[in-house]
């Protein structure tokens, strides 16, 4: 069974309540209403009755002869029926109905002289039936008052009733989730809140509220958000703050180790190979501090967004262009997706693309720029080993290398190369991923979002 | 601070002599020490200047053909010492800083730098970005004769611009780079290009120095900077010289 969401729950219940309160109150006013309705017209029937039966009555003392005249009188203005009980058999005027389908124990009582009504059907319509004995008891009188009217009135009000319960039926649910959804706004938006700060953005913070109820929530969601932000400044300010002192000190080395490597003829032996780990470790000490200390501006400089628009083609043309060594296929769409950069970081991102694949499979086979779905699309095959499934995340964390560990010695990468690549990619508004190579290695994914020329 | 010049022709056989007059001012004594040694080896002449007082004091009595300007220095700021050597001339200027933000490369280059670079750099990064700008007056394949840009005049011979008649002055860069838009003759030339012929190596990505100089050229050259008519902006492509003559 389908869980219903809080809210439709809500909803439902409210929709619910206003149907049952509003059916019992519909049906004490049915009853109320009809209930009094039908006892005035039985009043006013009955005393119209006495009325006519007194005139009846008196016509019959008098002689017969004006009795048919008096009685078409009677019956001339409405749909009413008035029976005599003759001698003779049933005298009948106005709207023809057969006496048959008068109750006998109706037109009993009235022949004992007791006076009586009843609601009955008579061929098709329904009438109120009132018996009166007439002359002297001798014989029985009924009138039929049609309640065709009164019977519309009761169809009318009904339908109206029933109506006014589907309507606050519907009224209550719709009140429901609108009540419901505000009573979850404060949810909804700290589910936001949370989100937004799951995906990096430190500044997310929840409003304040003035509702006691709610005060709370938020205090201590936005003291979290608080200390977290300034933790995570913190430590980047601190890693920036490194790299910046380690420059200068850096630059001093990286210059002595030139000067030393254009004499390294003059130092043989052991001096020599010392030399030789020194200056590979200047190098690779070096590359770290700058990865180091990229990877921590982001973390600074949250306000900064990419405003130029370039040519993903020309970046990627650019990149291989400028790097040593053999080549990798480039296979450009036509008309390049143009996307919003900030330039250097792009033209970053593709070069550690190229690093990696240089480091871990022996070098990019194929850079391909192409539009899928509606995003730029830039790949980077390998003809490597290929990343097991278990490592994909892993591999765009800092210092994660994975399997890779031991052979990072050789190389002199930073380590920090692919978790630069997922930052600048995602500073850029795109993902990137690692997948399966179709014919072996594997495939660097980044995605960005396209913008129109 | 004084003057070294190291012989080295095993140096020079190796990377090509640059023989270039370069002031160092820097206020870390072991940079200047080590970078200093470094780039007598690229074959460069270095004097060098403790702090921005001290260059331009050294600068009023002796020529040198680039200047390496450190940011963060002891009383008087870099950047105000690069307006300052801006405001005497066309004095080739490189900043070498150790802040890498957007913000510092920009507010360096609209100080007038010709080009700039973050620490930690090797001397011969820095050689070959000095070879670069000595070389920059002199583009392949220019022609020699005048090309007008509606009332600017180029005249590649003399090394001169003129705008309404007046001479307009303008850095070695922003020469370089008003001649390789002029000679493409209302061809639009690509970022990388322009990087690769005005600045003469493989610029990695940095376009910042490109937008930024054609910012200051845009200043001398156009009526109105913000609405250019002569040098405009191809979006996702480049920049393009307009009414070439």
């Amino acid at each position: 069974m389908v869980r219903l969401s809080l809210r439709w729950r809500v909803a439902l219940a409210l929709g619910l309540g206003t149907v049952v309160l509003a059916g019992v109150l519909a049906v004490v006013t049915w009853n109320l209403a009809s209930g009094y309705m039908l006892r005035q017209r039985e009043t006013s029937a009955i005393r119209q009755a006495e009325v006519n039966v007194q005139l009846v009555d008196a016509s019959l003392r008098t002689g017969s002869e004006g009795l048919g005249d008096l009685l078409s009188g009677l019956t001339s203005s409405s749909d009413a029926t008035i029976l005599i009980e003759r001698p003779s058999g049933w005298l009948t005027s106005g709207r023809q109905v057969d006496a048959d389908v008068l109750p006998p124990a109706l037109l009993r009582m009235a022949t004992d002289g007791v006076p009586a009504h009843q609601r009955l059907n008579a061929q098709g319509i329904p009438v109120l039936a009132v018996t009166l004995p007439v002359d002297g008891g001798e014989s029985a009188y009924v009138e039929l008052f049609p309640l065709t009217q009164l019977d519309q009135a009761f169809r009318f009000l009904s339908t109206v009733l029933a109506i006014g319960v589907a309507a606050s039926g519907l009224l209550g649910l719709g009140l429901g989730h609108w009540a419901g959804r505000r009573a979850l706004r404060p949810l909804t938006e700290l589910t936001q809140a949370a989100a937004r700060v799951v995906g990096g953005d430190l500044r997310a913070r929840l409003p304040d509220r003035d509702d006691p109820d709610l005060a709370s929530l938020a205090a201590t969601f936005n003291r979290t958000a608080d200390a977290l932000e300034k933790r995570v400044r913190r430590d980047a300010r601190f890693a920036g703050d490194v790299s910046h002192e380690l420059r200068s000190p850096l630059t001093t080395m990286a210059n002595a180790g030139a000067v030393l490597r254009r004499r390294r003829d003059e130092l043989t032996g052991t001096a020599g190979r010392a030399l030789d780990l020194l200056l590979g470790e200047i190098g690779r000490f070096q590359r770290m501090v700058v990865d180091l200390l990229e990877i921590s501006r982001d973390d600074l400089r949250p306000d900064e967004v990419p405003d130029e628009v370039v040519d993903l083609g020309d970046v990627v043309r650019h990149v291989v262009a400028v790097r040593p060594g053999k080549p990798p296929e480039v296979d450009l769409v036509a008309q390049p997706p143009l996307v919003l950069a900030d330039r250097r970081r792009l033209d970053r991102t593709v070069a550690n693309l190229l690093d990696n694949a240089d480091k871990y499979a022996g070098g990019a086979v194929r850079v391909a720029v192409l539009r899928h779905g509606g995003r730029a699309r830039l790949e980077v095959d390998d003809s490597g080993p290929g990343v097991p499934d278990d490592q994909r995340e892993q591999i765009f964390e800092r210092f994660a290398r994975g399997p890779y560990a031991g052979r990072r010695g050789v190389d002199g990468g930073s380590g920090l190369g692919l978790a630069l690549v997922a930052q600048d990619v995602r500073w850029h508004g795109g993902a990137v991923r690692v997948e399966d190579r179709p014919g072996g290695g594997a495939r660097f994914v980044v995605e960005l979002p396209e913008v129109h020329r | 601070m004084g003057v070294q010049r190291v012989e080295d022709p095993a140096a020079e056989r190796r990377m090509g002599p640059v023989d270039a007059r370069l002031l160092m001012v820097e206020d870390d004594e072991r940079i200047r020490l080590a970078l200093g040694l470094a780039l007598a080896d690229e074959g460069c002449e270095v004097l060098e200047a403790e702090s921005g007082e001290r260059a331009l004091e050294l600068l009023a009595t002796a020529s040198v053909d680039v200047v390496l300007l450190d940011l963060m220095l002891p009383g008087m700021d870099g950047l105000d010492v690069c307006r300052t050597l801006r405001a005497r001339g066309d004095q080739p200027i490189i900043i070498v800083s150790a802040r890498t933000d957007t913000s510092d490369v920009i507010a360096g280059l609209e100080a007038g730098a010709d080009d700039y670079v973050t620490k930690p750099l090797v001397a011969s990064e820095l050689a070959a970005r000095v070879r670069a700008l000595l070389r920059r007056r002199h583009p392949d394949g220019g022609s020699p004769r005048a090309l007008r840009l509606g009332d600017v005049e180029i005249l590649p011979d003399e090394e001169v611009v003129r705008r309404g008649g007046a001479e307009v002055h303008l850095t070695r860069t922003e020469f370089g780079l008003l001649l390789e838009l002029a000679q493409a003759r209302g061809a639009v030339v690509s970022r990388e290009d322009l990087l690769r012929r005005v600045w003469g190596y493989d610029y990695f990505g940095d376009t910042r120095l490109l937008d930024v100089h054609v910012r200051r050229l845009r200043r001398k050259v156009e009526r109105d900077p913000d609405q250019p008519e002569r040098v405009l902006t191809v979006r996702g492509r480049g920049y393009k010289a307009v009414g070439v003559e």
